[in-house]
């Protein structure tokens, strides 16, 4: 007695055939996309000419528009223009010094080791602004 | 086991670190050298306290950024 039945073919399903075929015919081979060794400042935009930087504070709430003076020293001076009336509301407004036309300098007690730091640092200040 | 790319934002440099259930912040920072460091998810996220544990609070692959401390503020102003 026969155990066996031919059922006779029938076409293989297309993912087993697309499976087949991609073997017969080889992966093409791993394209590596190296990754993009930036400093925050450009990761985020600014520009760098000179001793100063210009760029934007990115945050949820927006992106607020300032500047970075470094000197030889190393120490740098963060600049924000026209701050809203959130950033007004905080309690460091204090921190912030007019220096005309708009600009002010955002005084650290404890200044940032790179001007990447002291961006992140006001957009956390930004941000928190906002949310209380 | 979960990696993560550390950034160092100064630099842009990436420090691939793979952590264990439990590795801290402060761990990540000691064994990467970075001891004047703070790390966080970026910006809009806050910093991870030294003992703080990360493993939980990141996914497999996800990048990191490591920053220097720095406030705002002025001798009147509180930090």
């Amino acid at each position: 007695m026969r155990r066996l039945k031919d059922l006779g073919t029938r076409p293989a399903p297309n993912s087993i055939r697309e499976l087949i075929s991609r073997a017969v015919r080889g992966h093409a081979p791993t394209t590596f996309v190296p990754r993009r060794l930036l400093a925050y400042w450009q990761e985020h935009g600014w520009t760098h000419s000179g001793n100063r930087y210009t760029g934007s504070y990115h945050t949820p709430y927006g992106a607020f528009q300032g500047w970075i003076e470094e000197q030889r020293s190393g120490h740098a001076e963060f600049f924000l223009y026209n701050p809203s009336n959130e950033i007004r509301s905080h309690s460091h407004w204090t921190c912030f010094q007019h220096r005309g036309s708009d600009w002010y300098l955002v005084h650290m007690a404890k200044q940032p080791k790179d001007v990447s730091s002291g961006i992140m640092t006001i957009e956390r200040l930004i941000k928190e602004a906002y949310e209380i | 086991m979960k990696k993560l790319s550390v950034v160092v934002a100064g630099t842009g440099q990436i420090r691939d670190v793979e952590i264990q259930s439990g590795t801290t912040a402060g761990d990540i920072l000691h064994q990467l050298n970075l001891s004047d460091y703070l790390l966080s998810k970026g910006p809009n996220e806050p910093f991870f306290a030294s003992a703080e544990s990360v493993y939980d609070k990141v996914n497999d692959g996800e990048k990191v950024f490591a920053s220097t401390k720095a406030e705002v503020g002025i001798t009147v102003c509180a930090a």
